[in-house]
């Protein structure tokens, strides 16, 4: 399938334990994530979904198989050509924010536009444009040290979406919150991925959450089954 | 305490081997720069020291003339007094060996039947017949006794001829006998040479005329009480003294010379204590968990400070360990030009040998280890005030950084405003006033680095991933890299005072020198240029010189060491200069030659025709002494005054320099032919042809025949070399602020691993992760270097208006040496990019999977 942003096929992701020994994490996973869908990943933890995140972004490469990221062959790639795959492909957002502490609002924002040297003014009004939209417009010129959890996590959102990637991985990202920021970011996560029309795959333990996705797969012993409920 | 104190130590060497290494290195370079120094400062002592105990080491007393020689009738008087048991006489001479121009021999002529246990005869005492030696040293032409050290290097056995020379005169030696002068006196000079004083008196041209009487005392007599009885009974022409006596004269001679290079090597450890700043705040900022942790368990205070303080104390020996045997090795490395610069400048002896005196070893092991104590101070106590809790929370890192920059910067105004207060009303009276005035300035330029950080990378408005976004990166880790930056201040302050200083003292130098240097051929001797002395030309060359097609005019110096009569060193030069109007040689007009800073040309020129003197104006300065004043010298039969008619700016020596009408000096003083002759050429000769015709028809004689362009050029290459030993100096101290900035980047290649991995996650790329850090040093250097700036442009005036008076007494005009300092700019950024690379290369190792939940 052409449209596919994602495809995954037969990946095995297998962790030297040291001694020789490996852990197995990963163990034959196929997928396929179509343009402008949104998909939620549960599972137990420690059962590999941040490890299928890093896969998918490149980030960390399979020990077999293929990942096929915007029609680019991730595995065959190089860590440079991988690199700039994730920039031009690939939104990220985590469970704690990572924001950089000594930038503004904005400027964290932009921080991915100035990675891939994009137009320094473009970039400027395009990380006000989501910022006013996550509904942190007034405090753009802000620290993001004294921002609440929630917020930080919209910045990370606008940040993720600055420069309209195809693909926004997501791990965990209400994990740091309580229910009802968790909601709100959840929302907008969504929303705003699907207005800019980029496909999600994001994780979560709570079912009410992975419920709001398009479809939900399950990670299972390394394997990957589709449906939500245990 | 002690056992966590190992394995914190341990485990550090294992986890930061780098780091440590850096840190150590940098520890040991400021150990180096100081053990070098001291080691150069004293071996220039111990040169002196050395030659005077080998020569006159078993004497009480010395009888030395306050003109170079005396007449040898005032023998009988000193062996006349009834405490004298013993009194011989030497004469000495610095000769210039032939075709080896950078060796010269100090001749020591004297008495071989001197009641006294030379070495001489000790060695006599080993040959079969004891006083063959004795007596072919009194029979031979030219026999002479060299050091086996000498006779290795040279290649000279008993029995060679060694052709010398002293002034015009070409003279032979034979070697007559090896002696061991060191073991006897084990800082002999290598280049001495012992000959019988009658032949010396002979060979030099100096019969009847001797240079120094030893004196051996009476058992219990008082060598002090003595010494005023002698004076009183040998008169106003000589001066009788204990070798201690001689020995402080000395070091007064090369006191500022010293003191300066001591004040440089004292930058390398202020550099240096930064670089322990560094380095110690570092590694607490990342073990500031495990302390807090410490602290929560129940350590105290004082038991947490001693901690820190006992790391930094380890880090201190171990930079001692190995900054003490570096500092040797970057002395011998200099000693060649350091020697050069003394007896070119200061005294005859040049330093041929060098000892690790137990004292500097000390001076070092205590520079060290103060310095990473003090360095590991401040962060320590810092720590130590926290509270627990504080150290435990990961937030407080950024907390506070540039918070006090209002406050330090205050501090740094206050100490400035403080210290001029107190230079300006008080400070300038004291001789060591402008260095801690200096020293105070330089104290408060690291307290500006937070304002500086702040002003600059605060306007930095980062719009891609380029220097802005570095220069950001800087002032978020303030705390952390405001020490890296501090150091490179002080060190480009240092750098750029230094080449200020020395940019316009070659400057005024060069324009002194057009007015000065105006004749077209000098002629000197090879013994004159390597040892000064008296060294003569004689009289039938000057004829042939005169006389020479195109000669237009023939003028003399003599220069002669004297005395003022408060016991001051005056080079009296005798000139006899161009007297007429020589038609189409303006440039020989003496009255347009004379480089005036006081008094009138012409009149100048008609008050030295009739007896008056001009004097140099370190003398002015130093002897308070202006047009109108007297200058009293000591004389041969007592004082001589001369009415000063002018000043002059003089760079030849920091003492006294004083110019007089050679027929003044030959009358008044001491009479004897020039050293130096000058020649004017008709317009229109061939200088540089005539140059050659002279060196053709004269090859074989002891002369240096110079043109003016080639005279010129050597004067300022001497100049140079004398400033050579600073350059070593300051490359010492850019290597600890480089070392500096490796150190600050590669604590935070590691305490930004997360904020790395975050940007590789976003799709930065090694190679930009690379030049964020690059340009994070290169930033560092920037930082340094504009601070420098005003650190090094006060520095300079500092040295050139204030110190540079006091110590010198010369005036200097400054001058902007533009393209000198752009190339150390240069290098001061290129340096600080250069060891932004290795942290670079580790920080671009940051994997973008490495996110944990600490991180940011
Ligand atoms: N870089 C690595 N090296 C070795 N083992 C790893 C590495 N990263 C992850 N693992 C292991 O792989 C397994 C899966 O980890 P992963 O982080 O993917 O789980 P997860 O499903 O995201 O769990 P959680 O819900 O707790 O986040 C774990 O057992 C983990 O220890
Ligand atoms: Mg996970």
């Amino acid at each position: 399938m052409t449209d596919d942003i994602l495809q995954l096929e037969s990946v095995t992701m297998t962790w030297d334990a040291g001694e020789g020994g490996g852990r197995t994490v990963l163990d034959g996973v196929d997928l396929n994530l179509a343009r402008g869908e949104a998909v939620s990943l549960v599972g137990r933890s420690g059962s590999g979904k941040s490890t299928l995140l890093h896969v998918a972004a490149g980030i960390a490469v399979p020990t077999t198989g293929s990942v096929r990221l915007a029609g680019h062959d991730l595995t065959a790639s190089s860590e440079e050509a991988r690199t700039r795959l994730r920039r031009d492909h690939v939104g990220l957002v985590f469970q704690f924010f990572h924001l950089l502490p000594h930038l503004s609002l904005r400027e964290n924002v932009a921080v991915p536009g100035w990675i891939a040297g994009d137009d320094r003014a473009r970039t400027g009004h395009r990380a006000d444009e989501l910022l006013a939209r996550v509904g942190l417009g007034d405090r753009a010129g802000d620290a993001v040290g004294k921002l609440s959890g929630g917020e930080m996590q919209r910045v990370a959102l606008c940040r993720a979406l600055l420069r309209g990637p195809a693909l926004v991985l997501a791990d965990e990202p209400t994990g740091s919150l309580d229910d009802r920021t968790g909601r709100e970011v959840m929302d907008l996560l969504l929303e705003m991925t699907r207005a800019e029309g980029g496909a999600l795959l994001y994780v979560t333990h709570s079912p009410e959450l992975a419920a709001r996705a398009d479809r939900t797969w399950r990670l299972v012993d390394g394997r990957l089954l589709p449906g939500a409920a245990a | 305490m002690i056992s966590y104190l190992r394995r914190g130590l341990l485990q550090h060497l294992r986890h930061s081997r780098t780091l440590l290494a850096l840190t150590v290195l940098g520890v040991a370079l400021g150990v180096a720069s100081v053990v070098a120094i001291q080691t150069l400062n004293q071996g220039s002592l111990l040169a002196f020291d050395g030659s005077v105990r080998a020569i006159s080491g078993q004497a009480d007393l010395s009888v030395t003339g306050t003109l170079p020689t005396f007449p040898e009738s005032l023998l009988p008087t000193v062996l006349g007094d009834a405490d004298v048991t013993a009194a011989w006489p030497l004469i000495r001479a610095n000769v210039a060996v032939s075709g080896r121009p950078d060796l010269n021999l100090d001749v020591v002529g004297f008495d071989v039947f001197a009641p006294v246990r030379y070495p001489l005869q000790s060695a006599a005492a080993t040959q079969a017949d004891p006083f063959s030696s004795l007596h072919d040293a009194l029979v031979q032409p030219g026999w002479v006794a060299i050091t086996p050290e000498l006779s290795a290097q040279e290649g000279w056995k008993v029995g060679d001829v060694i052709r010398v020379s002293s002034g015009s005169r070409a003279l032979e030696l034979t070697v007559g006998a090896l002696v061991d002068f060191r073991r006897f006196e084990p800082l002999a000079p290598r280049r001495l040479a012992v000959m019988d004083i009658a032949q010396a008196q002979e060979m030099f041209g100096r019969p009847g005329r001797i240079q120094q009487i030893d004196i051996v005392l009476r058992k219990g007599a008082d060598a002090p009480t003595v010494a005023v009885r002698l004076q009183a009974a040998v008169g106003p022409g000589v001066r009788v003294q204990t070798p201690e006596q001689r020995r402080q004269d000395a070091s007064q001679l090369l006191a500022a010379f010293r003191l300066n290079l001591t004040a440089l090597s004292l930058i390398s450890v202020f550099v240096g204590v930064f670089l322990v700043l560094t380095a110690v705040q570092a590694s607490l900022v990342r073990r500031r968990h495990e302390f807090g942790l410490l602290r929560s368990l129940g350590a105290t205070r004082a038991q947490v400070m001693g901690l820190v303080l006992g790391e930094a104390a380890a880090l201190g020996v171990l930079g001692v360990v190995l900054g003490v045997p570096l500092g040797w090795l970057a002395a011998r490395h200099n000693l060649q030009t350091v020697s050069a610069t003394l007896t070119s400048i200061y005294v005859t002896e040049g330093i041929d040998k060098l000892t690790l005196p137990p004292l500097v070893i000390a001076l070092g092991a205590a520079v060290g280890l103060l310095g990473a104590l003090g360095g590991a101070l401040l962060p320590a106590w810092d720590l130590a005030r926290r509270d627990p809790l504080r150290l435990l929370s990961p937030l407080s890192v950024h907390e506070a950084a540039g918070r006090a920059a209002g406050r330090l910067a205050l501090a740094a105004a206050a100490l400035a405003v403080g210290g001029s207060l107190w230079f300006f009303t008080a400070g300038h009276e004291l001789r060591l006033g402008g260095f801690l005035y200096g020293l105070v300035m330089l104290l408060a330029l690291p307290l500006l680095v937070p304002l500086l950080v702040r002003s600059v990378c605060g306007l930095a408005r980062p719009g891609g991933f380029g220097f802005a976004l570095s220069l950001r990166n800087l002032l978020a880790r303030l705390q952390a890299t405001g020490f890296a930056v501090a150091a490179l201040a002080i060190t480009v302050s240092m750098m750029f005072g230094i080449t200020i200083l020395v940019g316009s003292f070659r400057q005024t130098l060069v324009t002194w020198l057009d007015v000065t240097i105006r004749a077209d051929i000098y002629i000197s001797s090879e013994s004159w240029q390597r040892t000064g002395n008296d060294a003569y030309l004689d009289p039938a060359l000057l004829e042939t010189l005169r006389s020479w097609p195109g000669v237009v005019s023939l003028e003399e110096q003599r220069r002669l060491r004297v005395l003022a009569v408060d016991g001051r060193p005056v080079w009296l030069n005798g000139l006899r200069l161009t007297d007429r109007p020589l038609p189409g040689v303006p440039q020989a007009d003496m009255a347009g030659r004379l480089p005036l800073m006081a008094g009138e040309p012409h009149a100048a020129v008609a008050a030295l025709r009739s007896g008056s003197v001009l004097i140099g104006e370190p003398l002015a300065r130093k002897a308070h002494l202006g047009v109108g004043d007297t200058l009293r010298l000591a004389g041969p039969a007592g004082e001589v005054a001369l009415p000063i008619a002018g000043v002059s700016y003089d760079y030849t020596s920091e003492g006294g320099t004083a110019f007089v009408n050679l027929d003044v000096l030959n009358a008044r003083f001491d009479a004897a032919p020039p050293n130096n002759a000058a020649l004017f050429l008709a317009p229109g000769t061939d200088v540089e042809a005539t140059v050659d015709a002279l060196k053709n028809a004269l090859a074989g004689r002891p002369l240096v025949i110079r043109s003016n362009r080639t005279l010129r050029s050597e004067v300022l290459a001497v100049f140079d070399q004398t400033f050579a030993v600073t350059r070593t100096l300051q490359a010492m101290a850019l290597l600890i602020a480089a070392l500096g900035v490796s150190v600050t980047l590669l604590i935070q290649a590691h305490e930004r691993a997360g904020e790395l991995a975050l940007l590789r996650a976003l799709g930065a790329t090694r190679r930009q992760v690379f030049g964020l850090f690059l340009g994070e040093g290169t930033a560092m250097g920037a930082l340094g270097l504009l601070l420098g700036l005003g650190g090094g442009i006060g520095l300079a005036a500092l040295l050139i208006l204030v110190i540079n008076r006091t110590w010198f007494g010369w005036t200097i005009r400054p001058a902007w040496p533009g393209a000198t300092l752009g190339l150390q700019a240069v290098v001061v950024l290129a340096v600080a990019a250069l060891a932004a690379v290795y942290p670079a290369s580790r920080a671009r190792l940051a994997r973008p999977g490495q996110l944990t939940r600490d991180d940011l």
